[in-house]
């Protein structure tokens, strides 16, 4: 009842605004986890997973970051036969891309994320890359060409990374590359290599939560000690969105891969105007310190980086949220559902707010301009 | 510059040295007169015209350029009056704020030399 009552508004919606909408977050799994990739490793690797009886189903985090309803995901989005939520390429085509009229979307491997930051090996991870990329590009990218691609890569060895970049880049429905963060801020140069390969390929960098920030060791950390909860955890992740802007910006790696864009998926964006207005109010007086930073820190924020806009967060007054978007400009901004987590943001209950053009841009345009799509 | 008033006897020539500030009194305004590596004069009113801060009590610096990061060198060639407060670096030559399009600019005084004196109109 209540999935008609939302495909109703969203196609009204849309016919009287004509927009076109690219879905910048979306999460397919391998059905099986793990074992899905069996048929992608070699040989030696597919013995070592299994006798260690390897098994990837989910985050796998301690009990207390486990989600207070049991699965991030939404259990109504299962396939009729009962299947894992997005692990089916058609359900998922007509769940999501068919159901809400987007045109295309971005695809990437939440739980590989994970595995390849700090959950597997360096050397698994370097074999589990390659495997969830050929799984992904072979069992999914193949059915529906509106289905696009951030290929992992294992950030642990980041020579290895920028080979795997190399290896799948050129596919055309692969269109950014996913870096799956580690306990360093990205303007540190052990990322060069990576960003290299990147700009090589004109592929766009698009990072995402990995869900296990400051629980594992070797993860980005968010402050002292230890969060008692998904909730407590959850609300300041937007920290690393943060620091790894500030990183990027300062450290001159923007003018060391000119050419080079980021994606920031699930940081947030609200928090970018109080950023910018400190970095360039810090640059004017201190900019002698970091003389390759060559213009105010916004103007490269506008010029090379997008922030997905789920999870939504904003004041319930619409002309508030108007004014706070106007703030910091929608050209940073770009539509995501992040299908089918349970925060969840669909096209016609998202920024409805905004004039026509604007949502032309955060919608379309501004994913266009950054993906080859 | 300012509206021009009778010519106000600050110093002997001498004592106005490149990279140095040298604080003035001039009509109940704090002046600081600071001798450009041309060998020119300036007179600034003790003003940041960002907070307002005493910014002739700042320092005298030059331009650090960069073709990357990691790749540093300094221009002493330009005169750059650096504030104490939050660092804002502004050119002698123009008053304008180095690295940002700002409207508001340091305020300069008429300083001229004359037999071996300075003098500021302010």
């Amino acid at each position: 009842m209540s999935t008609d009552t939302t495909l109703a508004s969203d196609t009204a919606h849309r016919l009287k605004t004509e927009l076109r909408i690219f879905d910048c977050d979306v999460h397919p799994v391998p059905q099986a986890g793990l074992v899905s990739l069996t048929p992608y490793l070699p040989a030696a690797w597919r013995e070592r997973f299994a006798r260690k009886q390897a098994v990837h189903d989910g985050l796998n985090v301690p009990i207390r970051f486990k989600h207070p309803n049991g699965s991030v995901v939404r259990q109504d989005a299962r396939t009729p036969e009962g299947l894992p939520p997005a692990s089916s390429p058609q359900h998922l085509v007509a769940d999501l891309i068919e159901k809400h009229e987007i045109s295309g979307a971005l695809l990437n491997c939440f739980e590989a994320g994970g595995l390849l930051s700090v959950q597997a090996s360096t050397e698994e991870s370097i074999v589990l890359a390659a495997a969830y990329n050929d799984l992904f590009i072979e069992e999914w990218l193949s059915v529906d060409k509106r289905l696009k691609y951030a290929a992992a890569v294992p950030t642990q060895d980041p020579v290895a990374a920028a080979a795997e970049i190399r290896r799948v880049g050129k596919h055309p429905q692969v269109c950014a590359i996913f870096i799956p963060l580690v306990d360093l801020m990205m303007g540190h140069r052990y990322y060069w290599p990576i960003y290299e390969a990147c700009q090589e390929l004109d592929l766009p960098v698009f990072i995402h939560v990995t869900g296990i920030e400051s629980i594992f060791t070797g993860t980005p950390t968010m402050g002292p000690g230890t969060f008692d909860g998904y909730l407590e955890r959850y609300t300041v992740i937007p920290q690393i969105g943060m620091v790894n802007v500030n990183s990027l910006i300062l450290s001159g790696a923007l003018e060391r891969f000119p050419r080079l864009n980021f994606i920031f998926a699930e940081y947030g964006f609200l928090w970018l105007p109080s950023l910018l207005f400190r970095m360039d109010r810090t640059w004017r007086g201190l900019r002698h310190e970091t003389p390759w930073v060559k213009k105010p820190p916004s103007e490269y924020l506008h010029e090379r980086f997008l922030f997905t806009t789920q999870p939504l967060d904003g004041p319930d007054n619409p002309l508030h949220m108007q004014q706070l978007i106007a703030m910091l400009g929608h050209d940073v901004i770009c539509f995501s559902t992040d299908y089918p987590h349970w925060d969840n943001d669909m096209p016609g209950t998202t920024l409805r707010m905004l004039s026509d053009d604007a949502r032309r841009s955060v919608f379309y345009d501004n994913a266009a301009r950054v993906l080859r799509i | 510059m300012a509206q021009e008033t009778t010519p106000t006897r600050v110093g002997k020539s001498s004592d106005f040295e490149p990279g140095a500030i040298a604080l003035v009194e001039i009509n109940g305004r704090e002046i600081g007169i600071i001798r450009l590596q041309s060998g020119e004069l300036r007179a600034v009113l003790n003003y940041c015209p960002h907070k307002g801060a005493p910014i002739c009590k700042g320092f005298i610096g030059g331009v650090w350029q960069s073709s990357g990061p990691g790749d540093l060198s300094f221009d002493a060639s330009q005169d750059v009056l650096v504030c104490p407060w939050h660092g804002f670096e502004f050119s002698l030559d123009s008053g304008r704020e180095l690295c940002w399009n700002k409207r508001s600019r340091l305020r300069f005084y008429p300083v001229h030399e004359a037999e071996g004196d300075v003098f500021v109109s302010a």
